[in-house]
């Protein structure tokens, strides 16, 4: 088991790059910036994504599919902070919980419905409701919390 | 996990699945689900080892608060 030192930090470099770039820093830049080979930096990203089991690598891959609350792999909830969109939410819940990876902004999430696919809008600073449109908008579960139910968390 | 633009909405989205009333969540108490405490501190050095482990508990002490402290939304499995 990697040092939880290490891994605190190798999540740490991992949220910021997301949140700063719009994508987590591959295992290979990881290594880099942590001062460690570059097999290193991939067994530590494993450690990590084993840690946050929240988010996922995609499947057969070393790649960072999903941080949460961010996501790296492109989703309908499109985020902007500042007017610039380079950032997607894992889904409609973690949508609600960006507004604390960028303090004291209007943080914007822009999703179609899927059923009609009109656009929603939902703007949040520090937690806030600035905009909801339409008012109406509401989150939904489709299939429940927990591994035994089998079907895809996001859903 | 999704968002729509109404219940009926959801309803209506093809993929709904009809065991899932019970899934619906107001903007105010999904905004309020994962802003809980340790969302404050996902940018912290220390979220991983500090916070994280934290989240769980947490969790669940907001979904009785609501009123959603059923199977569905806990993440156990379901009496049968």
């Amino acid at each position: 088991m990697a040092d939880p030192r290490l891994l605190d930090q190798a999540f740490h470099r991992l949220m910021r790059s997301i949140v700063e770039s719009g994508r987590a820093l591959h295992y290979a830049e990881l290594a880099r910036e942590m001062g460690s080979g570059v097999e290193e930096g991939r067994q530590l990203l494993l450690a990590v994504m084993q840690a946050y089991p929240i988010g996922w690598l995609h499947p057969d891959t070393d790649y960072i599919a999903s941080f949460p609350p961010l996501n790296n792999l492109p989703t309908q909830y499109r985020v902007s902070v500042r007017g610039e969109q380079k950032w997607f939410a894992q889904c409609g819940f973690e949508a609600t919980s960006v507004t604390w990876l960028f303090p004291g902004a209007t943080v914007r999430v822009e999703a179609p419905c899927l059923d009609c696919g009109e656009r929603m809008v939902v703007e949040m600073c520090d937690g806030k409701f600035v905009t909801v449109d339409p008012p109406g908008i509401v989150g939904h579960l489709n299939w429940g919390f927990g591994p035994s139910r089998g079907r895809p968390p996001f859903l | 996990m999704n968002l729509f633009r109404s219940e009926e909405h959801a309803r209506r989205w093809t993929q709904f699945n009809p065991q899932s009333e019970e899934g619906f969540i107001n903007l105010p108490d999904l905004a309020g689900f994962f802003g809980t405490e340790t969302r404050h501190h996902m940018l912290d050095a220390n979220y991983l080892s500090a916070w994280f482990p934290k989240r769980a508990a947490e969790r669940r002490a907001y979904l009785e608060q609501i009123g959603k402290a059923t199977p569905f939304w806990l993440g156990t499995p379901s009496p049968s």
